[in-house]
């Protein structure tokens, strides 16, 4: 492959310039009780000056959440005034995908030629989402009051499911066994474990101390609470919710931000703490597959983009995906014949979390660190999104 | 012939020596005569106007001095345009609270307010006879330059001071009176003239505390005041730190906190003057003083440094030890280097440039203060790190010689001074709270006269930049909250400081010059043999309100010194924390109190023996019987650290009365640094200060 079948060719991710919080379970942490677009501002501006990096430089800033916050209507310009530098932007959504969707849109930017320096800021507070108050005159309810998170969880209004059902659905049709369901679901909180201890968590997840309105200590983001080390026993004992779906086996909702950088080849060398390491965007492709079978969107996404790459899973140095059900790394390996073992090896969303705006940020972030510390190779990143949707990028990191 | 250790800073305004002062037995300059030297005599007094006087400088500087001026029936203009918003009404509950409702009311109704439109003065100016304006209008040149020239083509012989912060008097044509803020309360000017005025003695007279200094850009006060907020903006840029947090940093290592500074003045004027000072100085001397984008950008938006009330900080930020010490060399090593370049220039008597941070900027020790105790090397080396870190900075404006200097008495003897006409020396004392380094120049001043043969001495306050003395500096007391020898350490240390004055001496006069004399201030001129009171001032010891245990001797001295009777006096004094007035403590903690010229002339006869009929009362040196443990009719404490501080000052009284006099100083050391460690310390005021400053 050349430059020229590149997605965006001038577009780089700064090795090193990257970080994310760490995703406590909703309701665990001092993040429960934040503005998260002000967090996520202020947290960005400390991650980028542990890295090294002025703010000074940031021309442009995408953000991506899903769940609203305060004071959102005012976007992107707000947290990069949180973060201390005025700059223009804008706000992307779309549900889990909107971690990597953000950072193409961002290396669109600078393919555009119109940004040198794009920061790419993803966050978002599951805890407590806010309800919203929708006057329909025409609905039979007349006024619907929303609960952001859990109400969109337990319905999709194209399909009338919820999402648990997409999960049993799919795994009826792929006829996955629960056994191996669990046994993906242990072995991925295994990873995660292996990867926390061996201490590559914490060179892409910062610490972050939360003050209260007097300056006081709130508490100490450093840690995925919630997430528990499990026996193959426990996971196997687990009352199932749908096929194939026990708490074990799916995601659990997190609160958290993740950001990075976006930028032309001569920024990311000058900003770069290692300017030798070059990330380039290859190809991305997204699917949206049959209703209420979000879990199979993923693996055709990643068909789709192997076709009009001509690479091949073997081609892949790190696979990584946004997999808020087992069932979803399951049947994309079956179909794929890849061994699930070889993918998510630091660990995934299944385990830590799903805070939805920054998921596949951190994930995309893992993926570019591990395959750093591999030598480089074909990055590929994918997951599924609310409305049956599949995003998948591939990455080369050289 | 009198002998100085170095330059007494009252010569600067030509107001001669200390020790002349007490030869005389009179101030050196009154207020009346020089009123009527710069407004004439009464009956025919000219008024002084004040332009910009609804803007924050001039509205401060309307009521302090109007306040002042008023008795003297000088009429204060205040000339603004008729559009400017009233800063003057203000200032009126503020009058209220400090002088009562009358005396504010007559302060105001002698103000005239007067409107005009930048270029043609009000008809009614005329009348009431202008000889003194004080320009406060804005930082811009050449609107200072043409609002001088209408008021000289109308009144020739009017005197101009300037409030600028920034332009030398020779850009500007007229004198410097440069007001440091909060100027409604704050005393200090920097003044530039060729040579000390009536004005500037008559702002002495009223109490304010003129500064001469040379006439560059920016003079002191705000090359360190904007050199250091230009440090922060620095260590901003380097880092990303948001300026709250940077301020924070900042206080725990020098004291100020110059971006809340800024939003407290009001950013938009503050954001001005500050980039005002940096673009001239960068002009003249180069990059370290080149302002920031951050503070170009604010200079134009008038954007506050701190985040809105909404958006309190929300993420915090921390530095291990390499990022603190690479703060350390952001922050300071401009400021050792602007401040060899104010050194190289000579801005102004060391003692004032040194003191000029701390009055004016919130500097916890002036720099000077800081850089000596650092050494001469160590601050070198500081300024070149920082050059390496900022290498356009290292081009201009550095003079490493002259901190080769360091050794002198100027820069040895920034606090205390030592003046003797070869039979009475004379120790002055700068500033107004006791510290490491009052203690340490304290010692040397007295070494000095031991060893020019001085054996008579007057301990007082420098009629200057100490108007009063407020006791000892808590924020000396950081280090004794964690460990209790160094509480000990300073209790031991000053004691023994103090006890100079007792023993190695043949007569010591303690002289309490101004409005009050409090806590280890106190404590250390009672040890003094005779302790003489101007009439009015206040003496207390509010340590148990603190709380803390007095380490000064103050638990057994007061004592030892006089009679049974007056113990429970001294005992109310200890357990209550307040004050007494000194015609209240005559016999039993004062010898003298009178009238200032009367204080003065009773220092003077004591100290050359002459007819002075007061006794010497001696210090008894054997173990006391019958001190009383308890005090009938003291209120209840307010406070369970005021509860335990007292229990523990009985206990120190206790130990250390029923003991010699020579063991004495042990006990109360002991006492004064155990209770620094106990939870009551820890929970009060110093506690709070030190979480609040030190555990960032």
């Amino acid at each position: 492959m050349t430059t020229d079948d590149l997605m965006l060719p001038k577009a780089r991710i700064p090795y090193g310039t990257w970080g994310s919080s760490y995703f406590p379970a909703w309701q665990t942490s001092a993040l429960a009780e934040v503005n998260i677009g002000q967090f996520a501002g202020e947290s960005m501006n400390r991650i980028l000056g542990l890295r090294g990096v002025p703010k000074s430089q940031l021309e442009y800033l995408v953000i991506g959440s899903t769940v609203p916050w305060h004071w959102k209507f005012w976007n992107a310009p707000l947290v990069a005034s949180c973060l201390g530098q005025r700059i223009p932007g804008y706000h992307v959504e779309q549900a889990c995908a909107t971690g990597l969707q953000a950072v193409l849109l961002a290396g669109a930017e600078v393919q555009a030629g119109t940004y040198d320096v794009v920061g790419v800021l993803t966050f978002d507070r599951t805890s407590d989402s806010p309800v919203g108050v929708f006057p329909e005159r025409r609905a039979h309810e007349r006024t619907l009051p929303i609960s952001d998170v859990w109400d969109n969880f337990g319905f999709d209004p194209a399909t009338g499911n919820a999402m648990i059902t997409c999960a049993g659905k799919a795994a009826r049709k792929y006829r996955t066994d629960r056994r191996e369901v669990d046994e993906l679901a242990f072995h991925r909180h295994e990873q995660y474990f292996e990867a926390k201890n061996s201490g590559f968590l914490e060179r892409v997840l910062v610490p972050l101390d939360v003050l209260n309105v007097q300056g006081r200590p709130l508490g100490r983001i450093d840690d995925d609470l919630g997430v528990r080390r499990l026996t193959l026993g426990v996971v196997r004992a687990m009352r199932e919710l749908d096929t194939c779906v026990t708490s074990g086996t799916q995601t659990h909702a997190s609160d958290g931000m993740a950001t990075l950088l976006v930028t032309s080849k001569d920024k990311a060398r000058e900003l770069s703490p290692r300017s030798e390491i070059e990330i380039q965007f290859v190809a991305k492709t997204e699917v949206r597959t049959h209703p209420s079978l979000m879990p199979e969107a993923p693996l055709f996404a990643v068909q789709k983009l192997l076709g009009k790459t001509g690479l091949t899973m073997a081609d892949m140095a790190v696979v990584k995906n946004h997999n808020p059900f087992a069932v979803n790394d399951v049947i994309f390996s079956k179909v794929m014949e890849y061994d699930w073992t070889c993918m998510n090896k630091t660990g995934s969303p299944l385990v830590w979390g799903h805070p939805q705006g920054p998921t596949l940020t951190r994930v995309l972030i893992e993926a570019l660190e591990e395959a750093v510390s591999l030598g480089g190779g074909h990055v590929l990143v994918f997951g599924c999104a609310a409305g049956d949707v599949g995003i998948a990028a591939v990455l080369k990191v050289s | 012939m009198t002998k100085t250790m170095r330059e007494p800073t009252l010569q600067t305004l030509g107001l001669g020596t200390v020790i002349d002062i007490f030869q005389r037995g009179r101030m050196p300059a009154d207020a009346g005569g020089l009123v009527e030297k710069v407004f004439g005599k009464s009956g025919k007094r000219g008024s002084m106007v004040i332009s910009g006087a609804n803007g924050i400088v001039g509205a401060g500087k309307t009521m302090q001095l109007g306040s002042r001026l008023q008795p003297y029936g000088v009429r204060i203009v205040a000339l603004d345009f008729p559009s400017a918003p009233d800063g003057i009404g203000k200032q009126y509950p503020g009058l209220v609270r400090a002088f009562g409702q009358d005396n504010a009311n007559k302060i105001m109704a002698n103000i005239t307010r007067l409107s005009y439109d930048g270029v043609n003065l009000p008809a009614e100016l005329q009348q009431l006879r202008p000889r003194f304006l004080l320009e406060a209008i804005p930082e811009l040149l050449e609107i200072k330059r043409a609002h001088y020239k209408i008021f000289r083509e109308a009144f020739p012989d009017i005197e101009i001071r300037s409030v600028t912060s920034g332009f030398p008097s020779s850009e500007l044509g007229v004198g410097i009176a440069h007001p440091a803020f909060p100027h409604e309360i704050n005393k200090i000017w920097e003044v530039v003239e060729p040579e000390p005025s009536a004005v500037t003695q008559l702002f002495w007279a009223l109490g304010l505390i003129p500064l001469p200094v040379s006439d560059h850009w920016s003079f002191v006060l705000d090359v360190l005041f904007c050199g250091l907020t230009l440090a922060g903006m620095r260590y901003h840029q380097a880092s990303n730190m948001p300026f709250w947090k940077i301020d924070k940093f900042t206080r725990k290592l020098v004291g100020p906190n110059p971006f809340r500074a800024h939003d407290a003045i009001g950013a938009r004027g503050a954001n001005f003057l500050t980039w005002s000072c940096l673009h001239h100085l960068s002009e003249k001397y180069g990059e370290v003083f080149k302002p920031t984008a951050d503070l170009i950008e604010r200079k134009e938006t008038g954007q506050n440094w701190y985040p809105l009330n909404h958006f309190r900080p929300l993420v915090d930020w921390s530095l291990d030890t390499d990022q603190q010490e690479e703060f350390r060399v952001w922050i300071l090593g401009p400021l050792f280097q602007m401040t060899s370049l104010m050194l190289q220039e000579r801005r102004a008597h060391l003692a004032h440039l040194n003191a000029i941070g701390e009055l004016c900027a919130q500097f916890r020790r002036g720099i000077l203060a800081v850089m000596r105790s650092l050494g001469p090397e160590a601050v070198a080396q500081t300024v070149k790190v920082y050059h390496r870190l900022h290498p356009e900075a290292a081009g201009a404006s550095w003079f490493p010689e002259v901190l080769g200097q360091m050794e002198a008495s100027e820069w040895q003897q920034l606090y205390v001074n030592a003046e003797h006409d070869g039979k009475v020396g004379v120790v002055t004392i700068s500033r107004e709270s006791y510290n490491g380094d009052v203690d340490q120049e304290l010692n040397r001043a007295l070494d000095w006269l031991k060893a020019e043969g001085i054996a008579k001495v007057i301990v007082t306050g420098d009629f200057h930049l100490s108007t009063q003395m407020v006791g000892a500096d808590t924020s000396d007391f950081f280090p004794a909250l964690e460990k209790v020898e160094e509480g000990s350490r300073i209790s031991s240390g000053w004691s023994r400081t103090a006890r100079r004055l007792n023993d190695e001496f043949e007569i010591s006069i303690g002289f309490v010059g101004g409005k009050r004399c409090l806590g280890g201030m106190l404590e250390l001129l009672m040890h003094c043999h005779y302790l003489v009171a101007v009439e009015g001032s206040e003496l207390g010891m509010p340590e148990v309100t603190l709380p803390v245990v007095p380490g000064m001797e103050g638990c057994h001295w007061p004592f030892r010194k006089t009679r049974p009777d007056h113990w429970p006096r001294v005992l109310e004094l200890l357990l209550s924390g307040r004050s007494v007035q000194a015609s209240e403590a005559v016999g039993w903690l004062v010898d003298h109190v009178g009238p200032m010229d009367d204080a003065l002339q009773m220092a003077w006869k004591l100290a050359t023996k002459g007819d002075h009929r007061v006794s010497r009362r001696a210090v008894e040196s054997s173990a006391l019987d019958g001190i009383p443990k308890e005090l009938p009719g003291l209120p209840a404490a307010d406070a369970p650290g005021t509860e335990a501080a007292r229990r523990a000052i009985v206990a120190c009284i206790d130990d250390a009365c029923h003991t010699t006099l020579a063991e004495a100083l042990t006990a109360q050391a002991k006492h004064s640094a155990e209770f620094m460690l106990s939870s009551a310390c820890r929970e009060g005021r110093i506690g709070a200060e030190y979480t609040r400053t030190m555990a960032v």
